[in-house]
């Protein structure tokens, strides 16, 4: 939707010299710098066998952004309008995601995953069975088994096991699908995030919502497709490489947005600077570039001019979609966000505003799950509660606008952490510690997902009776973003780009299975 | 730089006596003999350096076919006036060939007593090119001759041509596979030709056996090239059950009951570095599940005709859980469902960029998202969308500034599945005329105007999973029509 003040900029740009007139070619070759001599030189080898496979490309753009080379899913956009919206490759059950990273990794134990028999055995030593062979980040020695510091019961008609810790999320159980059989062989915060959110424990790879962002693009035009907010007092250990571009095209990338003040720094004109100065300033400045793009034909150039367009249309709705004061003093109750503060629960609030504006991919990471126990904050007895209190009641909000609205039906949520914890109780240095916490545990963790196209109501994956390793129908992180990827209406294996002489994808290079047990 | 034909043939005739030439090729050409007699190839490997010599083969060949095949063009060219100087010089090219294929057939040999070969294919080639050295001596004896000899050199000379195209067919046998020639040839050409495909490498165990239908095509795709009809490597043949069970010169390769203690399964499953690892020479390793049925298939006896009880393409877990199975697009008939809507679709998205676009890459179904618009979305904007209303099956207008009034055009979208009217303006009247939505499973009137009296409209939409009611008249009201008491989402 183009905004009547911004100019339109969807002149065809084409990148073949021959159609420029000959006195444009001639100052195009001024132009020429033995620097550019020398770069054309050293791709002219290249562009000879670019141009063998160029009617290729030619008859692929033809099509259309829905056709493709052979089976392979095109992906390519004009560069003026690199977010624009393609369809999916099938028939999509969500058109969108929410992604509620608990950074840190919650205890499943105190929260989803009910062992009674690991009560039993509370305050015992840890068989060696459980220890042999296993790298740990804290524990050391023998430590003790550590039953859930929380009561169980049962909510809902589906009936599913919870705490007494979630009691608004609790409403919803019946919508969840709770997957208790995640794993992963990342032990330490930074990797496993990454891996969660990348499928790759490295640095330098692609996150999901830029997958998404890639091959979706975004229906809003005027706000970024992947929106990212923080909160919990500290950024998530793997950092801005979370919600990175990895190789993908940097246009991809997610972009973090602040809770309160310019939701996106510098994106406000500085003071003095008129909005309609801006417009004067940024013509200009896309003449020149234009100009550029005229004589060497980089779209690099066309994406910078769209970046420069996108800012400025954002510079109205982005301010607009975060400014959480316009929705009404009950909504706020709802939620318990208090506009202004930096919170979970006020990015909830705007995760609704900004997926009612058809915002693509919106993850929300709240730190603070580490609960090893070393003190009062980590502690399973008084942080973690805190903790709980500060996403129980915006979750459960966010799902009940989303259901009231209907949008929950092609809408995905999904809640979890990078990894479990372990069914010790943490004895870092071998010792009792002051407080109660448990260590990281990649063995198994639970996470849940609402939304379209997945069950209702059910779990799926079980672990054994300590709740330490899975006894049942393993999910790895890769199956689980097969899965996501499928709701969102690709085949994980055509979603790709190609990067150093690979169809790079999200679900990387193991096989990864579409986990059918949990699809409506 | 021309030579005159008669005054060049007398010198180079007088330079080297062709008998001389014979004689100093009598030597290897029985060298060659010896060896295709007492030292035929075997199937297996030998020395390193005879295998590295046997490998020019390939390469040196070419030189003599394209010579030998060169002198009837100078002999039928050179008899014109004008080029009769051409045939001067089809000593010297006999010649020359003569010496290169000897030179070939020796290194043949090379390359098939090293290289692991053994068979008919090599076999026929071997001798192929031996007569192919003794009937092109014979050529160089006859040419140029008077009498009968003038006579039989015709004959002699298409015998070599004969001969040449024999063992270079065989050769492409060897290197390319035996169907090499008709693998890839045209339907109707096969048909004038009575070319019938070959069956080599195909499974020989009858269809509907384990043995024909699981294991003879893993052993067709991995191993015939070395252990089929062409080479016998190590004298074993995978080309059919009698030839597997038969074994090889190390002994029976299979020990039906005992995988682990059968060699083939054994080589299989060592490390791809392990100098018995099989297949070799960077050959596709076995996958996870062929080994696994090579496995399944020994340890349940080996047999050949036990029938085929699997279904599906692999091993199949006992507990089977479902699998998404992705289907192909057909861009062709994706672009002829679409050839109807295109251009109106084209047209729309100019005006209304973003909110308009087909559900899937396979589908002209169209998804609508007018909600982007918001306010900026009118009756009349929604009246312009007419030409795709049979096309559009999800439309949301949260929150733009429709009206009643647009009631007969959403009605006309009768394929509609999902339908969004959240916060805008339209009431009773609207809803009351969704009866034709005879597809729609989903509907959000929240925060509209809507009251009970719309609901009996509603009731009759037989496929209305949803109805999304929050914050309207109906949040509160008791009295439900029945068929929409599960249906109705109000918090």
């Amino acid at each position: 939707m183009a905004d009547s003040e911004s100019r339109v900029c969807r002149k065809t740009y084409s990148s073949s010299v021959g159609e420029v007139h000959p006195d444009v070619q001639f100052a195009a070759l001024e132009a020429q710098t033995r620097r550019h001599f020398l770069r054309s030189l050293s791709s002219g080898v290249g562009a000879l066998f670019m141009g063998t496979i160029a009617s290729q490309v030619t008859h692929a753009a033809k099509v259309g952004g829905a056709a493709a080379e052979g089976t392979r899913l095109d992906f390519r956009r004009d560069p003026t309008t690199p977010l624009l919206a393609l369809p999916p490759q099938f028939p999509a059950k969500v058109r969108r995601v929410i992604y509620l990273h608990m950074a840190g990794a919650p205890s499943q134990l105190e929260l989803f995953e009910h062992k009674p028999e690991l009560k039993r055995f509370d305050g015992q030593d840890c068989p060696a069975s459980f220890l042999a062979g296993k790298r740990f980040a804290f524990i050391s020695g023998v430590p003790k088994l550590l039953g859930s510091q929380y009561p169980f019961h049962q909510a809902g008609q589906s009936g599913q096991w919870i705490s007494d810790r979630l009691p608004h999320i609790e409403q919803h159980m019946d919508d969840l699908c709770v997957i208790k059989s995640m794993r992963t062989d990342q032990f330490n915060h930074a990797p496993a995030q990454l891996l969660v959110q990348t499928v790759n424990p490295r640095l330098g790879y692609a996150s999901f919502g830029s997958w998404v962002l890639y091959g979706l693009g975004t229906e809003n035009q005027n706000l970024p497709g992947f929106i990212v907010l923080l909160s919990g007092g500290k950024s998530p250990d793997g950092g801005k490489q979370l919600w990175s571009s990895g190789f993908l095209p940097s246009v991809y990338q997610g972009v973090q947005c602040r809770s309160h003040g310019e939701p996106v720094l510098y994106l406000d004109n500085p003071s003095g600077v008129s909005r309609p100065l801006r417009r004067t300033m940024l013509d200009a400045i896309d003449d020149i570039n234009q100009q550029t793009y005229a004589a060497f034909g980089n779209p690099e150039t066309v994406t910078r001019i769209a970046q420069y367009e996108l800012a400025f249309r954002m510079q109205m709705d982005a301010t607009d979609a975060m400014d959480i004061r316009k929705e009404p003093e009950g909504v706020h109750a709802k939620y318990g966000a208090k506009p202004g503060k930096a919170s979970f629960a006020n990015n909830c609030l705007v995760a609704r505003r900004l997926a009612e504006r058809g915002v693509r991919f919106i993850q929300l990471y709240h730190w603070g799950w580490d609960s090893h126990g070393s003190d009062a904050k980590e502690a399973l007895n008084l942080g973690f509660a805190d903790r709980c209190r500060e996403v129980d009641q915006p979750t459960a909000a966010l799902l009940s606008d989303l259901k009231q609205r209907g949008m929950l039906e092609d809408t995905l949520v999904v809640w979890g952490g990078e990894f479990g914890r372990t069914p010790m109780r943490e004895n870092r240095n071998g010792q009792e510690m002051k407080y109660i916490g448990r260590d990281h545990n990649p063995g198994a963790f639970t996470i849940w997902m609402a939304g379209g196209g997945v069950k209702r109501g059910v779990s799926h994956g079980e672990t054994d009776d300590m709740g330490y390793e899975i006894a049942k129908d393993p999910v790895e992180i890769r199956d689980f973003h097969a899965t996501m990827l499928y709701l969102l209406g690709f085949d994980h294996h055509k979603l790709t780009y190609q990067f150093q002489g690979l169809q790079q994808k999200l679900t990387s290079v193991k096989p990864a299975r579409v986990v059918t047990e949990v699809l409506a | 730089m021309s030579v005159s034909g008669p005054d060049f043939t007398t010198l180079w005739v007088s330079r080297i006596s062709r008998n001389r030439l014979s004689l100093v090729l009598v030597a290897p050409t029985l060298l060659l003999l010896v060896l295709l007699l007492f030292f035929p190839p075997t199937g297996s490997e030998g020395g390193a350096l005879l295998q590295f010599i046997g490998r020019f083969h390939p390469i040196a060949v070419h030189l003599p076919i394209a010579l030998i095949l060169l002198v009837p063009v100078l002999e039928l060219v050179g008899r014109t006036q004008q080029f009769s100087y051409l045939q001067a010089s089809v000593p010297f090219v006999l010649g020359v060939a003569l010496l290169t294929a000897l030179a070939a057939s020796l290194l043949g040999w090379c390359l098939a007593r090293n290289g692991g070969y053994s068979g008919p294919l090599v076999t026929q080639h071997l001798w192929g090119g031996f007569f192919v050295v003794v009937i092109s001596s014979l050529c160089l004896g006859l040419c140029g001759r008077e009498g009968r000899a003038a006579r039989l050199y015709p004959i002699a000379l298409a015998a070599s041509i004969g001969l040449v195209g024999f063992t270079g067919y065989r050769g492409g046998q060897l290197s390319l596979g035996e169907d090499h020639l008709t693998e890839y040839m045209p339907g109707t050409l096969r048909k004038v030709l009575l070319v019938s495909r070959s069956s080599a490498g195909r499974a020989t165990g009858g269809a509907a056996t384990f043995y024909g239908v699981r294991i003879q095509p893993i052993f067709a795709g991995h191993c015939i090239s070395c252990h089929g009809p062409s080479k016998q490597r190590a004298g074993l043949r995978l080309d059919s059950y009698a030839a597997l069970m038969r074994g090889g010169k190390h002994g029976v390769v299979i020990k039906p009951g005992d995988a682990r203690g059968s060699d083939l399964f054994r080589r299989i499953t060592l490390p791809p570095s392990h100098d018995d690892f099989m297949p070799k020479e960077a050959k596709q390793p076995l996958s996870g599940d062929q080994i696994g049925l090579i496995e399944m298939w020994i340890a349940a006896g080996a047999s050949k005709t036990q029938p085929d009880l699997m279904t599906g393409p692999g091993p199949q877990p006992v507990t089977v859980a479902a699998e998404v199975r992705f289907a192909e697009i057909d861009y062709a008939a994706v672009a002829k469902k679409r050839a109807a809507v295109d251009a109106a679709l084209i047209e729309l998205q100019k005006r209304f960029p973003n909110i308009l676009e087909y559900e899937s890459r396979g589908s002209a179904d169209i998804l609508l998202n007018a909600s982007l618009l918001g306010p900026r979305f009118a009756d009349e904007d929604l009246a312009a969308l007419a030409p795709l209303q049979d096309h559009i099956v999800t439309a949301d207008f949260s929150r733009t500034a429709i009206t009643d009034r647009s009631a007969p055009a959403i009605a006309a979208m009768k394929r509609l599945r999902v339908l969004r009217l959240m916060d805008t303006k339209t009431s009773d009247v609207t809803v009351q005329s969704l009866t034709t939505l005879d597809q729609l499973e989903s509907l959000s009137v929240f925060g509209t105007k809507i009251t009970p009296a719309a609901l009996p409209a509603l009731a009759r939409l037989t496929k209305l999973q949803h109805l999304y009611a929050g914050e309207t008249a109906i949040s509160s009201t008791r009295s439900l029509p029945e068929s929409l008491k599960n249906k109705i989402v109000r918090e």
